[in-house]
């Protein structure tokens, strides 16, 4: 048992003394993104409380260990806690609100990967981290501009909230099954 | 080839996500929900566009130059993309060889490959020992369509780095005990045609017309000439004693192993004699016994430093001896065994050698200060003992007449030179 611990201790220390600073940086924007996201989703009374600890842990979660399910366990755990404040607490549905948990979602959800494939020890070019950011922050705004067209649209358009979101629901299901569908053929 | 590549973990979040939020959104009628959906499906659906097909390919570069131990090696990995889309990671590896210092080579590469392109990394270092030093095998593993696609990974096999041993600076100014050819670099002691002046005598029929000393001739009004030793060559067969290894090697800059020393020894002599357009020949006391066979010139050092580079301990089971009699050997050779004699069976051999009527030098390769390890309050006494053993056994073959001398560089084997050559001059009679 104590020889185990000693073992990991060592194993730990290696780790600590091999780490370089491009996966380090990767690992600390991970969980930015995650506290971020969760300090976002979740009701701020809540956030208060003792509760910030397991909320806190799950957040930190991926940036340890980013090859697992922590980052899909974090994920769901920060939408319950959007659905909880805005469903359960009646907080308003800002703009910004919905756009900062989008971006941080997607983000991290992109350095995760990036942290995945990513040896902790690894000799980095700088073009790695850069472009795949681009390319994220590039996503991100897309889909800003997509978010402040449709939250315009339920606001001003005639209609109710709940057949825009049917309609666009129904429509991105489409896409989804199409693009699972294409890619079943594929591989 | 689209089977090689997998799915990765973050594609499956970014479906799960997608459809979740989605069916939330429709069902509990929030367009938030699908919203905060949208930059998963529009990442997937942007990067899941244009897929790869090509696996990466992985190539190593290495030093092909006359490379000496302590010197500089330029080893690299280069990572080929033939695909039409770039690959946003490529996670580099490789193995290289302990004698090898390269610059970080201990740590995976991560650099991106641009489509129908390439990207290079640099393996800097040093050669710290002799011998065929591998750089690889090298791995990659790619990541595509921002990291939702993953290769499997690809290795190419290693490949050999030749450093050549360092030859410490030796010389032996003595004469070989028995010369064998017509020609060479050693004088003998038959009169004949030769560059070495013998003295002055008195013309006879059949004398070349140069060789007139005109001085002589004109001061003694007789003709004379002057005569030369014949110019005779030598065959010097290098033994080495690969039965074990014994001591831990430190590099070029560190301590040396008994192969390292058999090693370096084998190609300073072989430089030494082979610079002085004698015959050299290797053989392996060992189980494969493997030989080179004499030859002289600039072509047979390189080859003898090739051939010394696939040295390596070939032990023999003790039931057996090895396949060596000396009958293998010419009996004008001067046969130059390095050996550690920490084995019987080497001692053995050398006495038979040496009775056998050869010219037998033995080199003594085992480094000074070589010890066991220290288990318990026994091991210093069991040391010793074994020392005083060994010192036994070095003054028995002294006494069959074999001089052992401890490898010490330049002109180390003049003094056992001398009197092996004393030896072979003296009549023979057994």
């Amino acid at each position: 048992m104590l020889a185990a611990i000693v073992r990991r201790l060592r194993g730990a220390r290696t780790v600590l003394r091999r780490f370089t600073l491009i996966p380090l940086i990767v690992r600390f924007g991970i969980g930015v993104c995650g506290l971020l996201a969760m300090a976002v989703a979740w009701p701020a009374s809540l956030l208060s409380s003792e509760y910030v600890v397991p909320l806190v842990v799950v957040a930190l979660w991926p940036a340890f260990a980013p090859r697992g399910r922590s980052a899909t366990v974090a994920a769901l755990i920060t939408v319950g806690g959007w659905i909880v404040d805005t469903a359960g607490y009646d907080s308003r549905i800002a703009l910004w609100r919905v756009i900062a948990l989008a971006a941080a979602l997607y983000v991290g959800h992109t350095l995760t990967a990036l942290a995945a494939v990513l040896p902790y020890d690894a000799v980095v070019n700088l073009d790695v981290p850069g472009l795949w950011l681009g390319r994220s922050l590039l996503v991100v705004l897309v889909s800003a501009v997509l978010i402040v067209l449709a939250l315009g649209l339920t606001a001003d358009l005639v209609g109710d909230a709940f057949q825009v979101a049917t309609l666009m629901g129904l429509v991105a299901a489409t896409a989804v099954t199409l693009l699972l569908a294409r890619l079943a053929r594929r591989g | 080839m689209t089977e090689t590549w997998a799915p990765t973990r973050a594609l499956s979040r970014s479906v799960l996500l997608t459809g979740l939020l989605m069916l939330l959104g429709v069902i509990l009628g929030r367009v938030d929900l699908v919203l905060l959906a949208a930059p998963f499906a529009i990442g997937a659906a942007w990067h899941l566009s244009r897929r790869p097909r090509a696996m990466p390919e992985v190539a190593i570069t290495a030093d092909e130059s006359h490379l000496v131990e302590g010197g500089e090696v330029a080893a690299g990995l280069t990572v080929s993309n033939t695909d039409l889309i770039p690959y946003d990671l490529v996670v580099v590896r490789t193995r290289t060889s302990r004698w090898l210092r390269l610059e970080h080579a201990d740590r995976p590469f991560a650099l991106t490959v641009p489509s129908d392109g390439w990207a290079a990394i640099d393996l800097p270092g040093e050669a710290l020992r002799w011998g065929r030093q591998d750089v690889g095998p090298a791995a990659a593993r790619a990541a595509a369509c921002g990291g939702l696609l993953a290769c499997r990974p690809v290795v190419t096999p290693a490949r050999g780095v030749r450093v050549y041993p360092t030859t410490e600076p030796f010389r032996a100014t003595e004469a070989m005990p028995a010369a064998a050819g017509l020609v060479g670099a050693h004088r003998s002691r038959r009169l004949g045609e030769g560059g070495e002046l013998a003295g002055v005598r008195q013309f006879a029929p059949g004398d070349r017309l140069r060789r007139i000393d005109w001085r002589v001739s004109l001061r003694t009004r007789d003709l004379h000439v002057a005569s030369t030793l014949s110019d005779r060559d030598a065959e010097v067969l290098l033994l080495l004693d690969v039965l074990g290894e014994v001591g831990l090697s430190g590099g070029v800059r560190g301590g040396s192993s008994v192969l390292d020393t058999t090693v370096r020894a084998a190609a300073a002599v072989a430089e030494h004699y082979l610079h002085r357009g004698d015959r050299v020949s290797l053989l392996e006391y060992g189980a494969t016994a493997r030989r080179l066979r004499a030859a002289s010139g600039r072509r047979q050092y390189l080859t003898v430093l090739e051939w010394l580079l696939d040295v390596h301990a070939d032990p023999v089971d003790e039931r057996y001896e090895p396949a060596l009699g000396a009958h293998h050997i010419s009996t004008s050779a001067l046969v130059v065994v390095l050996t550690p004699l920490l084995d019987p069976r080497a001692a053995d051999m050398l006495a038979q050698l040496t009775q056998a009527g050869r010219y037998v030098v033995a080199v003594d390769t085992l480094p000074p200060d070589e010890a066991p390890p220290v288990r318990n309050q026994w091991t210093p006494l069991a040391t010793r003992l074994w020392r005083i053993e060994r010192e036994n056994v070095l003054g028995r073959l002294r006494e069959h007449g074999v001089p052992v001398v401890a490898w010490a560089g330049a002109g180390s084997l003049d003094q056992v030179l001398r009197d092996v050559a004393r030896m072979a001059a003296a009549p023979r009679g057994r």
